[in-house]
């Protein structure tokens, strides 16, 4: 455990019985979706935040909503993440923060703020879902060599991004692994002199980042004419869009270029979907279900609807509607939460569509959100 | 089409220099009087081409027929012939400077290339007969979400003036064919509408001395001022507002996405959204919205349940909204802009006074297209030019945003100037 979590023993009793609760299923080696046992933890924990929460109780209550009167965890009222922009949702005393992450976000635009009392949760949850999904096959206590597309989380510390890597670099990275983006800017140079290093020892690695800074490897690659043969066995991981801060391409192109640029087969290329406001992660299932249809799986301790967004009624198989995210990780604010995403259920996982506000304009008006885009997570 | 498409569209570039060049042998008058009987033709309900536009446009752009026939008897009315001739007059001088008559000569390019967006049929006419009354002939892409107004267009031309109508020709290939909209922006001069980033990507392709004239995505405003905040003054604001937003969906530039209550206290804006819902109800029931696709359907979602969070949170804000996605009004604590998902979607603003007005708007003063303004009494032109100031180029009462002059400087500029060339014979000078 890092040293800079909170131990659940230190919280109310409440709360530190419910982190306890969904400790206890993250740490377990075999995931089996357990609809009673999410039901129950996702009921306590609503109870615990209807309390704990005052906006959120008056939100709830304004819906019909309580504790008393939930059916299942599916009608737990979501929080819209915009939200998180203008209100500070937690259910600890302001006092008890530990750490605050923001969304990434423009000059003019507010930045959405996620504010943890603990990150023994937030550590829990990321780490088996990004070992399942990014590293099947690595023996128990054997490390990979990772790099980063991403400032360090000395360098970001708001960012959950970087949290994350950083996380995942302490615990599961060998030597040789570290951070490219570095104030601010892809570090071009040395970066392809690692990857061109890697390549020739034959010694697979794990390359991260964000898609917009993929983009600027391609570039930067591309202005060099240089290509790479990564060794059999290397993968790449890929999150958030890349609108805004470099040319923005669709996921399937990027994939196509990076297998072209780096050598490392679609098949192994994995898509992150996360954000801020959220301490659970997903991912493509491809390197954890080979052979299988891609799409984004959750793991036990959250859940994915699909909702109709003009009844708020779960969408039909293959519809486009609205992902609403149920995280048991998330006790401190609020489990229940509304993206701004577009997505479609793909058997028993999903599949993220985007948000691409301008896409159904019909007229001139400034899109939705064009005006107060938030730049990409 | 991608492997052929640049080749013809040069092609057919070349064929309009040439349509272009003998109409310039006929009188230029000939040439205004057809588009402007043409206008008339488009303004009258019982013409042909009107009818097949209100009977075709509600399938090809999604808006119910209700909104089309509504949106089109509005935003035609002040299209006519006579406007024409008139603003013809204003920006060109009389029509024999076309002709090379006198010292101030006036021509067109020799191809003007028009890439139309949006499904609003209003700004597509105009980007299409603009060059056209220059004697400008004109290759035009249609919009992807309008195909029918470019093509009712040219057949109404076809049927008035042959010859005229042989200098407007229509191509259409898929957006991201980059060789030929490479071949399309060859034209002497380029008339874009869309996103900030799209004029961004055709400027880059347009090097003087070929022009680009660019049309971008703009927003527009309400203000609404003490004296027409309460009473009978405040019911017919509404219902005037009301329709600003419903007709084309709020899709429009000229379509007010945030409405702001000016006055010394917070009642005033509570007025102003209660009846403001009450109205958007009231013409839902006349002019139904159309069905937005699931992002725009998401987006309403997301913000009316931030709304009610902010509520919940102790902000005075209230959420008023019909049970489906069709209206919402949002009765916000605070002048702060938030998103808009348009599909007749209103945020109501409390400030106190025009100097906090200003304020609030000032950083939205580049992508301001127009403000609605009612009940400020004595102070309304100095509002006015203040507004102006901060970027907007209509203002204008509430009831009539979708309405403008065919003479509306859109985008602060004149309608047909930015199309022209302009030479000066100084015979006797020096």
């Amino acid at each position: 455990m890092s040293a800079r979590t909170r131990p659940s023993g230190r919280l109310d009793p409440r709360r530190a019985a419910l982190d306890a609760g969904v400790l206890a299923w993250m740490r377990e080696a075999d995931w089996r979706a357990d609809e009673a046992r999410f039901d129950a933890l996702a009921r306590d924990l609503f109870a615990f935040q209807f309390e704990r929460c005052a906006p959120y109780r008056r939100f709830c209550a304004g819906r019909g909503r309580t504790p008393e009167r939930l059916g299942s965890w599916r009608e737990i009222p979501a929080v819209p993440t915009g939200a998180f922009k203008e209100l500070a949702l937690r259910c600890f005393p302001a006092e008890d923060t530990l750490r605050t992450f923001r969304t990434s976000g423009t000059a003019t635009a507010a930045r959405g703020e996620l504010h943890l009392d603990t990150l023994e949760l937030y550590e829990a949850s990321l780490l088996p879902s990004f070992r399942r999904h990014l590293l099947p096959d690595l023996a128990a206590g054997a490390r990979l060599r990772i790099r980063v597309l991403a400032p360090s989380p000395e360098e970001a510390p708001d960012s959950s991004l970087s949290h994350m890597f950083g996380v995942v670099l302490r615990e599961l990275g060998a030597a040789g692994s570290g951070f490219d983006v570095v104030e601010g800017a892809l570090r071009a140079d040395p970066c392809l002199a690692g990857l061109g290093e890697a390549a020739a020892c034959g010694e697979p690695l794990l390359l991260c980042g964000t898609a917009f800074g993929f983009v600027h490897l391609l570039d930067a690659m591309a202005a060099r004419g240089k290509q790479l043969a990564l060794p059999a066995g290397s993968r790449v991981m890929e999150t958030g869009g890349s609108k805004g801060r470099a040319r923005d391409l669709r996921p399937g192109e990027l994939h196509a270029l990076l297998e072209q640029a780096l050598g490392v087969p679609a098949a192994r290329i994995v898509n992150q979907y996360g954000m801020t406001e959220l301490a659970s992660q997903f991912y493509d299932s491809v390197l954890a279900r080979p052979g299988e249809p891609r799409r984004k799986l959750a793991p036990p301790w959250a859940r994915v609807r699909v909702v109709d967004p003009e009844t708020g009624t779960d969408a039909g198989p293959g519809a486009v509607g609205s992902l609403v995210v149920y995280d048991l990780a998330n006790t401190g604010s609020a489990l229940a939460l509304q993206t701004a995403d577009l997505g479609r259920r793909l058997g028993d996982g999903f599949e993220v569509l985007g948000r691409e506000p301008g896409a159904e304009a019909r007229g001139c008006s400034i899109a939705a959100d064009e005006l107060l885009r938030d730049g990409p997570g | 089409m991608s492997g052929r498409a640049p080749a013809e569209i040069r092609e057919r570039l070349a064929h309009l220099r040439r349509a272009g060049a003998e109409l310039r042998r006929r009188p230029a008058r000939e040439t205004l009087e057809a588009l402007a009987r043409l206008l008339d033709l488009w303004r009258d309900p019982g013409s042909e081409a009107r009818r097949e536009l209100e009977a075709g446009l509600p399938r090809a752009t999604g808006f119910s027929p209700a909104v089309v026939r509504e949106g089109l008897a509005r935003g035609l009315a002040p299209f006519s012939g006579e406007a024409f001739r008139a603003l013809v007059a204003r920006e060109l001088g009389p029509p024999e400077r076309l002709d090379g008559a006198g010292a101030e000569m006036v021509a067109g390019f020799e191809v003007t290339a028009v890439l139309l967006a949006g499904a609003i049929p209003m700004p597509s006419l105009l980007s299409l007969l603009a060059p056209l009354a220059l004697r400008s002939p004109v290759l035009a892409k249609p919009a992807s979400r309008d195909p029918l107004t470019a093509r009712l267009l040219a057949r109404s031309l076809r049927a008035l003036d042959g010859e005229l109508a042989g200098c407007l020709e229509l191509v259409e290939f898929p957006g991201r064919d980059s060789g030929a909209a490479g071949a399309l922006l060859e034209a002497d001069c380029v008339v874009a509408t869309g996103s900030d980033e799209t004029l961004a990507a055709v400027a880059a392709r347009v090097a003087p001395p070929r022009r680009l004239v660019g049309y971008g995505h703009r927003l527009s405003l309400a203000a609404v001022g003490e004296a027409a905040l309460a009473g009978p003054a405040l019911l017919s604001l509404a219902g005037r507002l009301a329709l600003d937003a419903a007709l084309w969906d709020q899709q429009g530039c000229l379509s007010p996405l945030w409405v702001y209550a000016v006055g010394p206290g917070p009642e005033g804006a509570d007025r102003l959204a209660e009846a403001l819902a009450a109205a958007l109800a009231e013409v839902e029931t006349r002019l139904p919205r159309g069905v937005p696709g699931p992002a725009a359907a998401a987006s309403i979602a997301q913000e009316r349940a931030g709304a009610e969070l902010r509520a919940a949170a102790g902000q005075r804000v209230a959420l008023h909204a019909s049970p489906g996605t069709e209206w919402t009004v949002v009765r916000e604590a605070d002048a702060r802009p938030r998103p808009a998902p348009l599909h007749r979607f209103l945020r109501v603003h409390p400030v106190a006074d025009a100097a906090e007005l200003l304020r609030a708007m000032g950083p939205l003063g580049p992508q301001l297209a127009g403000v609605a303004l009612e009940g400020f009494g004595r102070d309304e032109g100095r509002l006015a030019r203040a507004l102006a100031d901060l970027g907007a180029s209509r203002l204008c009462r509430p009831g009539v945003l979708q309405a403008p002059p065919l003479a509306w400087p859109r985008e602060g500029c004149a309608v047909l100037t930015p199309l022209a060339r302009l030479s000066r014979f100084e015979a006797g000078a020096g």
